[in-house]
C-alpha cells in the first residue's frame, strides 16, 4: 500500500498546484481590473468627453484623442475587412489545397502573431518616408495591416464549417460558383464572420506600438488624416510617461475607456457566437 | 402534347444559355478578386521583409556582425550595438515563459479536470479576459501599481533573502528600482499565460474521451492520467501553443517598455534595468535623428522579426502536426 | 399515355465508367432512363448507385480527382462533353439530397433563389411561381402563412418537401432523388412517395434508395447494381417478380445486403 499512498500524495499535491495556478491567474486579473476601474474612474469626468488633450500641468479631456482613434479604426476596419473576407474566401472555397493557399495561410498566421511594432516600421518605410511625414493615413494603414490577418483567419475557419451539403444544394440548382458563395455560403457563415470583425476591432482598439511612428499624436483637435492624428493609445503613452499627476489621471481614464471598449466587443462577439449555435 | 412540351423546353433552354454566359464572366471576375486579395496578403508580408532589410541596410553595411556583439548604444557618438536589446528580449521572454507555461498548463488542467462544472465557464471566461486587456494597460499598471509596490516590499525581501546565497546572489543584487528585467518578465508572464491556458485547453479537448476513460478505468489518479496519457497525446499541440505564446512575448512592446528601465547595459542581476528590442524602438524611434540611428533601429526590428519568425514558424509546424494526427480540418 | 411516348428515352447512359483517383468505382454502365417515368437504382451499400446518380448532374465535379468516362445523352446531347455548360445542365437536371438542406433564408427566398438565377419577372409572377412550386411539393397549405419564416424553422419532412419545391421551381426536366426519405419519419416518407407519383407525370425521375419496398412501390423501372456494375435492369414488375440474374434474386429476397 505504500506505493498507493505515495501516488495519492502526488495526486493531491498536483491538484493543489493546479488550483493555485488558477487562483494566481484570477488574483492578478482582479488586481489589474480593480486598479484600472479605481484609478480610471477617479480620472473620469464629463470633461474627458468634452475637452481636448492638455499639455503640461493644465486640465483637459480626451475628446480629440477619442475621435481620432475612432476615425482611424473605422477606416482601417472598413478597408481591411473586405480584403480579409475575400482572401479568406479564396482559402476556403477556391484554393483549399493549392500551393498559393498554403503560402497564404502560412504568411497570414505569421502576420497574425507578428510584433505590431514591426508593422509600424513597415508602414514607416512605405508610407511615412515617401509622404515625408507622419499622418493619420499611415496610422490607418498600420491598423489595417493588423485587421486583415484576423479577418482572413476567422473567415476561413467559419467558411470551412459550412456543410458541403448546402453548397451542393445550391450548385444543383444551377447556381454558378460565385452565387453559391455569395448567396449561400457567406450567409450561412455570417455570424461567425461578424464575430471575427468584432474581434479585429477589439484588437486594434488597444494597439499602441503601430502608431508610435506612423500617426504619432496630436495635442489639438484635428480631423485631418494627412497630418499628425490625435489618438487614445498614444495619448495614454505620452501622459503616463509625463511627470504630471493630472496627466496620469487622464491616462488612467483613457485606459479605462479602451479596456471597456475592448471587453464589451469581446462580450458581443461571444454572445453572437452563442446565438449562432 | 409531347410536341408542345418539347418546343417550350427548347425556348427556355435558349434563354438560359444567355444567362449562363453572363455567369461565366461573373464567376471568373469573382474568382480573380479573391485571388488578388490572397496575393495582397503575401505582398504585405513580402513588403514587411523588404522594408526591414532596406531600412537596415545602411546600418548592416556600417557595422556588419559587430552590431550583434556590441553592448554600447550611444546616439551621440553614433555607436550602436544591439547586444543589450537582444539580451533583454531573450531574457524577459525566457523568464516570462518559465512562469507562464507551468501556470498556464496548470490552469488548463484545472479547468478541464478539477474545476466544478458550473464554475468552468465563468472562470474560463475570466482567464480569457486577461488576454483581452490591451498591452498598454499592462504597461501603465506595471509602472504605477506593480513597480512601486514591488520596490517597497518584495524586492528588498528578495535581496535580503538571496543576497548572500553564493551562486544565486548575482541574480538578485543591486538597489531596488522597482522596474527592471524581473518586473518586465513578470508582467509579460501574466500577459502571456491566458493565451497558453486557452490553447492548451483547446488541445486537451481533442483527446478522445475513451482514452481518458481507459486510463481512469485502470485506477489511475487524475495526475497520472494527465501526465501519462493526456500530455503525451497532446505534446505537439501544447509545445506549439507555448511557442506561439513565446512568439508574442518576444514582440511585446507596451507592457515591457514602461517597466524595463530603458538602460542599454547588461547586468547579471535580474533586478537591474535593461531594455528589449521593442522597448528600444518604441522609446527612441520617433525622435531618432540621423540615418545611421534610424537604420540601426530598423536593424533591431529586422533581428526581432527574424527571431519571432523562426519561433512562429516552428509553432505552426507543431500545431499542424497535431491537427493532422487528430483528423483535423478537411 | 400511349406506348410511343412511354418508351421515349430521356437520358441514355452508354458505357459509363467512373474513377475516384485511380479506383474504378463504376464499370461500363449502359442503361436508358425513360421520359416521365420513375427509375430506381437499388443495391447494397457501396454498390455505386449514388455515384451514378451524381454523374447525371455532374455534381461530382465540385471535388478533385473524380472523373467520368463514357457518354450520358440528355435529349441526344452528351452532357459529359467539355462543350456542355455545367450550370445550364444543372438547371435542367435538378437534385434532392439525402439530408434536407434548406438555405439560411426565408422559405420564400429559398424557392426564389433558383428562379431568380435564370429568369427575370415581376414580383407578382414570382409569387405565383413560388406558390405553384410549393403546391407541387404538397407544402403550400402548411407554409402559406409563414413564407417569411426561416427555412430552418420547418420540421424534417417539411424541409425535404421545401427542397423538392425549390428543385421543381426552376422547371427542370429531370429530377434526381438521392435517398430522399432516409432521414425522415414514416409519415413524411409516405407523403413524399405520393409526391413522387404526382411529379412523375411531368418530370423524369431517378431515385436512389436502399429501401427495396420503396423502390417497388414508387418506380416504373429498376436498376440493380452491385460493386460498381449494373447487374440487371428492367421494369420494376419484372425485377421484383421474375428477376433473370441470380444475384438480383438474392438481393430482392434479402439473402444479402
Amino acid at each position: 500500500m505504500a506505493l498507493y499512498t505515495r501516488r495519492k500524495a502526488f495526486n493531491r499535491m498536483f491538484l493543489v498546484l493546479s488550483v493555485l495556478a488558477a487562483v494566481f491567474g484570477l488574483i492578478w486579473l482582479a488586481f489589474i481590473l480593480g486598479e484600472l476601474c479605481w484609478r480610471g474612474l477617479e480620472g473620469m469626468s464629463s470633461r474627458v468627453f468634452t475637452e481636448m488633450t492638455p499639455a503640461g500641468d493644465a486640465d483637459g479631456g480626451l475628446l480629440n484623442a477619442i475621435v481620432g482613434s475612432v476615425m482611424m479604426s473605422s477606416v482601417a476596419v472598413v478597408a481591411g475587412t473586405p480584403i480579409g473576407l475575400l482572401a479568406g474566401t479564396y482559402l476556403a472555397e477556391y484554393g483549399r489545397h493549392g500551393r498559393l493557399a498554403f503560402v497564404v495561410r502560412f504568411v497570414n498566421d505569421i502576420l497574425l502573431s507578428a510584433p505590431s511594432i514591426i508593422v509600424g516600421l513597415f508602414v514607416y518605410e512605405f508610407v511615412v518616408v515617401p509622404t515625408h511625414g507622419f499622418s493619420g493615413w499611415a496610422g490607418t494603414v498600420a491598423l489595417g495591416v493588423i485587421v486583415i490577418p484576423v479577418v482572413v483567419r476567422t473567415t476561413e475557419n467559419m467558411l470551412l464549417l459550412v456543410p458541403n451539403g448546402l453548397r451542393e444544394a445550391a450548385a444543383a440548382l444551377g447556381a454558378p460558383r460565385s452565387s453559391v458563395i455569395r448567396a449561400v455560403t457567406w450567409r450561412a457563415a455570417r455570424a461567425g464572420i461578424v464575430t471575427g470583425v468584432l474581434l479585429a476591432i477589439a484588437r486594434i482598439s488597444g494597439e499602441t506600438a503601430p502608431l508610435l511612428f506612423t500617426a504619432l499624436n496630436n495635442q489639438f483637435w484635428s480631423t485631418d488624416m494627412s497630418g499628425w492624428m490625435p489618438n487614445l493609445p498614444m495619448a495614454i503613452f505620452q501622459y503616463a510617461n509625463s511627470a504630471y499627476d493630472n496627466l496620469h489621471r487622464l491616462a488612467w481614464a483613457g485606459a479605462l475607456l479602451i479596456t471597456a471598449t475592448v471587453l464589451s466587443l469581446s462580450v458581443a462577439a461571444r454572445l453572437l457566437e452563442r446565438k449562432r449555435s | 402534347m409531347a410536341d408542345i412540351a418539347l418546343t417550350e423546353n427548347l425556348a427556355a433552354v435558349a434563354d438560359r444559355a444567355a444567362v449562363v454566359r453572363r455567369f461565366g464572366m461573373r464567376d471568373a471576375g469573382f474568382r480573380w478578386l479573391t485571388r488578388l486579395a490572397a496575393l495582397l496578403v503575401v505582398l504585405v508580408f513580402a513588403g514587411v521583409i523588404w522594408s526591414l532589410v532596406m531600412g537596415a541596410m545602411p546600418s548592416i553595411k556600417h557595422y556588419g556582425w559587430s552590431f550583434v556583439t556590441t553592448e554600447a548604444w550611444n546616439p551621440v557618438t553614433e555607436k550602436f550595438g544591439a547586444l543589450a536589446s537582444i539580451y533583454g528580449t531573450l531574457v524577459t521572454s525566457f523568464l516570462a515563459m518559465l512562469i507562464a507555461v507551468p501556470v498556464g498548463i496548470g490552469i488548463a488542467i484545472f479547468l478541464t479536470e478539477i474545476c466544478p462544472r458550473p464554475l468552468r465557464r465563468p472562470i474560463g471566461i475570466a482567464i480569457e479576459l486577461l488576454a483581452g486587456i490591451p498591452s498598454i494597460i499592462y504597461g501603465i499598471w506595471g509602472l504605477f501599481v506593480f513597480a512601486p509596490e514591488f520596490q517597497q516590499t518584495v524586492e528588498p525581501w528578495l535581496i535580503d533573502l538571496l543576497g548572500n546565497v553564493p551562486l544565486v546572489r548575482a541574480l538578485f543584487e543591486g538597489p531596488p528600482y522597482g522596474t527592471g528585467i524581473f518586473t518586465a518578465s513578470f508582467i509579460l508572464s501574466i500577459m502571456v499565460l491566458p493565451f497558453i491556458s486557452a490553447v492548451t485547453r483547446d488541445v486537451f479537448e481533442t483527446v478522445p474521451p475513451m482514452l481518458k476513460e481507459a486510463a481512469y478505468g485502470l485506477g489511475c489518479t487524475t495526475w497520472e492520467v494527465m501526465w501519462r496519457v493526456v500530455l503525451p497525446f497532446t505534446r505537439s499541440g501544447v509545445v506549439g501553443g507555448a511557442m506561439l505564446a513565446l512568439g508574442r512575448a518576444l514582440g511585446e512592446t507596451m507592457a515591457v517598455t514602461f517597466v524595463i528601465g530603458n538602460s542599454h547595459h547588461i547586468h547579471t542581476s535580474l533586478l537591474s534595468p535593461g531594455t528589449s528590442i521593442s522597448a528600444t524602438i518604441a522609446n527612441e524611434f520617433a525622435e531618432a535623428v540621423g540615418d545611421l540611428y534610424i537604420s540601426s533601429l530598423i536593424e533591431l526590428g529586422l533581428i526581432l522579426f527574424a527571431i519571432t519568425f523562426i519561433v512562429l514558424a516552428s509553432a505552426q509546424l507543431m500545431l499542424r502536426t497535431l491537427e493532422r494526427r487528430s483528423g483535423g480540418a478537411s | 399515355m400511349d406506348a410511343a411516348v412511354k418508351d421515349k428515352v430521356k437520358v441514355d447512359i452508354r458505357d459509363l465508367s467512373f474513377y475516384y483517383g485511380a479506383t474504378k468505382a463504376l464499370k461500363n454502365i449502359t442503361m436508358p432512363l425513360h421520359d416521365r417515368q420513375v427509375t430506381a437504382f437499388i443495391g447494397p451499400s457501396g454498390c455505386g448507385k449514388s455515384t451514378l446518380l451524381r454523374i447525371l448532374n455532374r455534381i461530382y465535379e465540385l471535388y478533385p480527382r473524380q472523373r467520368a468516362e463514357g457518354e450520358v445523352m440528355l435529349d441526344g446531347q452528351n452532357i459529359l462533353s467539355s462543350g456542355t455548360d455545367i450550370n445550364l445542365l444543372r438547371s435542367r437536371v435538378g437534385m434532392v439530397f439525402q439530408k434536407p438542406t434548406p438555405f439560411p433564408m426565408t422559405i420564400y427566398d429559398n424557392i426564389a433563389f433558383g428562379i431568380k438565377l435564370y429568369e427575370r419577372m415581376p414580383r407578382s409572377e414570382l409569387d405565383g411561381r413560388i406558390e405553384d412550386a410549393l403546391q407541387r411539393a404538397a407544402l403550400w397549405s402548411e407554409v402559406k402563412d409563414k413564407l417569411k419564416d426561416s427555412g430552418l424553422s420547418l420540421s424534417g419532412g417539411q424541409q425535404q418537401r421545401l427542397c423538392i419545391a425549390r428543385t421543381v421551381a426552376t422547371k427542370p426536366e429531370v429530377i434526381l432523388l438521392d435517398e430522399p426519405c432516409s432521414a425522415l419519419d414514416p409519415i413524411s416518407t409516405a407523403k413524399i412517395e405520393e409526391l413522387i407519383d404526382e411529379l412523375s407525370e411531368e418530370y423524369t425521375i431517378v431515385i436512389v434508395t436502399h429501401n427495396m419496398q420503396q423502390a417497388s412501390r414508387t418506380s416504373d423501372y429498376t436498376a440493380f447494381m452491385y460493386l460498381g456494375e449494373l447487374v440487371e435492369y428492367g421494369t420494376t414488375e419484372k425485377i421484383f417478380t421474375a428477376p433473370e440474374n441470380k444475384r438480383t434474386e438474392q438481393y430482392i429476397t434479402g439473402r444479402f445486403g
